[in-house]
């Protein structure tokens, strides 16, 4: 008989049962592995030495792996280059090796040419196809052949180069967006070598930076970044000093004591004002000894000169040849807004003859010229390939461009992150011009917008999951070989591009098989660094070789002789009156040419200036957005005589007025649903020009004007222009 | 208070879901311990490698299971199971036996390597189970009688890290 009671108890039970029943424990799961990683130790790291190639510095890394997986990536204390620090760049590695949208199988055209739309195949109809279009090509044209990369070094570059010797075509191209070339034809006119110098900055007690971005971009930002940081704390008794002339104030510019807003393309003008000073107070040995340049035309370029062309004031001018001349060893540098305008090498050569001014060539605290592939000696003229001169390539590059539209070229080989479709000027029409190539083959980890224009896709591992090897360009005294290897076994069904290479080559027999005699990549570097007698395992515990001998230094023959640098202005495409500001482009610090656009990581890196995240922007001074009646946040249209694009306006309080400043690397209408639909692609915006000596992109000659645009939506700032307090819209 | 049989039945139905935790596990394959513990006296750290060297004993993985089943018993339907994982190349997705409770470190290295403790010390029986089943809760009154005992740490941090 159910009472009162009962029911209660029941019911009781049955709300107990409502609330707890579903609670049992769900069933935990145990995966094991189905095949376990080598040196598996369960919740223990291993850490392996490899190198960075999220960007030409040539990093040395060290990954943590935690049961199969890469977790971290981190510096190498070791290495010369970056010595245990990492930029987020590097860091964000780890995205680009674990991405949804990395490639695991070739893929074959399934659409319209260049419609970017692809279906999955295996890898052996892959090769064939690929095989069946190299033959063919062989045996009608060798010469027809086109390789377009970014710029490789090391063994990957010489495997390369050699395929393209045994194959027949003379035709290997490599691009880079950001190449030295009028550094290195500087250095050569003003120092006798043409190489990139080793700055140390450690040692030095004054530092002129022109446009130089070396702590953020430049060609190695994690070296200098720690350089600086000893140069400024790590002398008991000595701080050096930083001075930056530029466009704008960046984050290296931020970082200066002294920052000196100039004109874009009049650093030179600048550098000449300081040595016009320093030669006529005789400041410093060298000034005087070089009394022969006064009459060469130093005498006409007076600080007020210099006032006149860049905006500088003229007694700041003094001022700083004053202390430049009485704090020695100091070291005068410029960067890539310098390099790029065009009279990029007069300027550069101006900036060096502070360099031969202030007679710090080969001495500690000043510029040297090692020589990087001392250990190499027995390589003969394949050396070089090893550590190509940082060049853009674009010379090379416009000819291929013309090649492909007159219809040359049979089948193009393309690789790497430089991305030419994206990174060219529109005016080039390069993608018009490839398409014109009957078969292209890319090797690729993602379909960034030039691999989209491909027939074939063949899918490369993540440098995390490769063999390799790098000589650095920069930051070390020729010491250092870095090796690389793989840090996870590869996640994706990838074969790299020097492995397909030696296939290919094994299989078309001839000359390009006799060339690469080994059955992989892998087997060509340990033979070459075994027959150097370096122990392997000891050298990949390590990651590489360092602190070897040091080569003799190679000496600036020419340091002795100074002459004055050719005087050229920096030209500017456009009509002031339709285009009133001049546009400085400059590369983002966490996507670089744009190759970082499809990582969340580094798009969520909000710029150190201007604090804004996943998208662009363009900067003016006050007094230009008074001018043109635009305020901080307004949407433009910023028009330039080759193309377009809407971006809203940052007002920034350091910019020299009459000047428009863009971030690099967003603007993607490929490559991914983090990278593509963010804001207009600066590039689109810059002339073909080219610098005048080298031929070089002038990416620094076109103007643009500003006309303000309704937008939806707005820039996402975590810091509000207003002060560093006021938080905007993420935080 | 005399319990009224029907609401001790009532109860007992609706409750035995939150009951049920403490049977055995439907584990995807039937592995036996028995077999391979009692009958063939295989080493308990011959599958679970990790034990002393970390944290975690771990499970084997199944390539560890097909050195031997390659060839042994390769007929019988449980191993035709695990067959047929290795040739998808799928792992097992075995069921959790042995919990901890919440909040507590238990390096399996420490104890096996450094401190010798037998692994049935803390798994009784489970050399002897066809379905293993965890026997012995890992109380803190159980874990410190055993570490006085053995006169090691007592400190919080040694366990609750």
């Amino acid at each position: 008989m159910l009472n009162r009671r009962g029911f209660l108890k029941i019911g009781g039970a049955t709300a107990f049962a409502a609330l707890f029943g579903g609670c049992e424990r769900l069933p935990k799961k145990l995966v094991p592995f189905v095949i376990p990683p080598e040196n598996l130790a369960l919740g223990e790291s291993l850490w392996y030495a490899s190198v960075c190639r999220q960007c030409p510095a040539g990093c040395g890394i060290v990954v943590r792996n935690s049961e199969g997986r890469a977790k971290k990536i981190e510096g190498n204390p070791i290495h010369p280059v970056n010595r245990g620090k990492l930029c987020a760049r590097g860091q964000a590695g780890l995205q680009a090796l674990y991405h949804p949208e990395r490639l695991g199988k070739p893929l074959a055209l399934d659409g319209p040419r260049g419609s970017g739309k692809f279906r999955e195949i295996p890898w052996e109809e892959a090769l064939r196809l690929l095989m069946t279009g190299l033959s063919s090509v062989r045996a009608k044209a060798p010469a027809s052949l086109l390789m377009l990369t970014d710029p490789m070094r090391g063994h990957r570059n010489l495997v390369a180069a050699r395929f393209m010797k045994g194959f027949g075509s003379p035709h290997r191209v490599a691009w880079d967006p950001f190449g030295q070339d009028a550094h290195l034809s500087a250095n050569e006119a003003v120092y006798g070598v043409r190489d990139l110098p080793e700055h140390d900055l450690a040692g030095t007690r004054y530092l002129l930076s022109f446009s130089g971005d070396f702590l953020e971009t430049g060609n190695s930002p994690v070296h200098f970044g720690h350089a600086y940081g000893r140069m400024r704390a790590a002398r008991p008794t000595v701080r050096g000093k930083f001075v930056h002339f530029g466009p704008r104030l960046s984050m290296t510019a931020a970082s200066a004591d002294a920052f000196l807003p100039v004109a874009p393309g009049t650093e030179g003008f600048v550098a000449l004002g300081i040595a016009h000073v320093m030669v006529r107070d005789k400041l410093t040995p060298a000034a005087v000894a070089a009394r022969g340049l006064w009459n060469a035309g130093l005498k006409d370029f007076t600080p007020e000169v210099s006032e006149k062309k860049s905006g500088a004031p003229a007694a700041d001018i003094e001022a700083v040849a004053r202390e430049f001349g009485s704090n020695q060893p100091g070291i005068a540098m410029a960067g890539d807004a310098a390099a790029s305008c065009s009279n990029g090498v007069f300027t550069l050569s101006a900036v060096g003859l502070l360099n031969l001014l202030a007679g710090n060539v080969g001495k500690p605290g000043g510029i040297s010229f090692p020589n990087r592939l001392a250990a190499f000696a027995n390589y003969g003229a394949e050396a070089g390939l090893l550590l190509p001169p940082a060049e853009s390539g674009y010379p090379a590059v416009r000819e291929a461009v013309e090649g492909m539209r007159k219809g040359a070229f049979r089948m193009a080989l393309l690789s790497g992150a430089t991305n030419p479709a994206f990174t060219l000027p529109a005016s080039l029409k390069f993608e018009e011009a490839l398409l014109n190539v009957p078969t292209i083959v890319s090797f690729a980890s993602f379909l960034d917008e030039t691999t989209s224009l491909s027939d074939l896709v063949l899918p490369t591992p993540t440098f995390l999951e490769e063999w390799g090897d790098d000589i650095a360009p920069t930051g070390h005294a020729g010491d250092a070989i870095t090796l690389g290897q793989p840090v996870v076994a590869p996640f994706r069904d990838t074969r790299s591009m020097p492995d397909v290479l030696i296939a290919a080559a094994k299989e078309l027999g001839g000359p390009a098989a006799i060339a690469l005699p080994w059955g992989s990549f892998r087997e060509c570097l340990d033979k070459a660094y075994a027959g150097m007698g370096i122990r392997l395992e000891e050298a990949h515990k390590d990651g590489g070789v360092f602190g070897g001998k040091t080569a003799a230094l190679r000496p600036a023959s020419r340091a002795g002789k100074i002459s004055f640098p050719k005087r050229s202005e920096a030209a500017f495409e456009g009509d002031p009156s339709k285009f009133p500001l001049l546009l400085h482009v400059y590369p983002s610090i966490s996507l670089h040419d744009g190759r970082g656009a499809n990582l969340p990581w580094l798009q969520e890196l909000s710029d150190p200036i201007v604090t804004a995240v996943w998208r662009n922007w363009v900067e003016v001074g006050p007094e230009t957005a008074r001018k043109l009646g635009l305020s901080d946040g307004d949407g433009v249209t910023v028009s330039s005589p080759f193309g377009s694009l809407q971006a809203f306006v940052f007002l920034h309080p350091a910019i020299a007025e009459g000047v428009a400043a863009m971030p690099l690397g967003q603007g993607h209408s490929r490559y991914g649903k983090h990278a593509a639909g963010r804001g207009g692609n600066p590039y689109a915006l810059l002339p073909a020009s080219v610098e005048s000596a080298t031929k070089a992109p002038a990416r620094h000659s076109t103007r643009v004007s500003l006309v303000k645009t309704k937008m939806k939506g707005a820039l996402v700032r975590t810091v509000s222009p207003e002060g560093q307090g006021l938080y905007e819209n993420i935080l | 208070m005399k319990h009224d049989p029907a609401v001790a039945l009532l109860a007992l139905v609706l409750l035995f879901p939150a009951m049920s935790g403490a049977a055995a596990p439907g584990q995807p394959i039937r592995y036996t311990h028995k077999v391979h513990v009692t009958d063939y006296k295989i080493d308990c750290r011959f599958c679970h490698v990790y034990a002393t060297k970390s944290a975690s004993a771990g499970i084997p993985s199944v390539a560890k299971c097909m050195m031997c089943h390659r060839v042994i018993a390769t007929d019988r339907p449980e191993i035709r199971k695990l067959a047929q994982y290795w040739a998808e190349k799928k792992p097992i997705p075995w069921i959790r036996v042995t919990e901890l409770p919440e909040y507590t470190y238990f390096p399996h290295f420490r104890m096996v390597t450094y401190g010798k403790v037998p692994c049935l010390t803390c798994h009784p029986g489970i050399d002897r189970d066809d379905i293993a089943v965890q026997r012995q809760e890992f109380s803190m009154g159980w874990c410190l009688a055993c570490h006085r005992g053995r006169g090691v740490s007592i400190d919080c941090w040694t366990c609750h890290i």
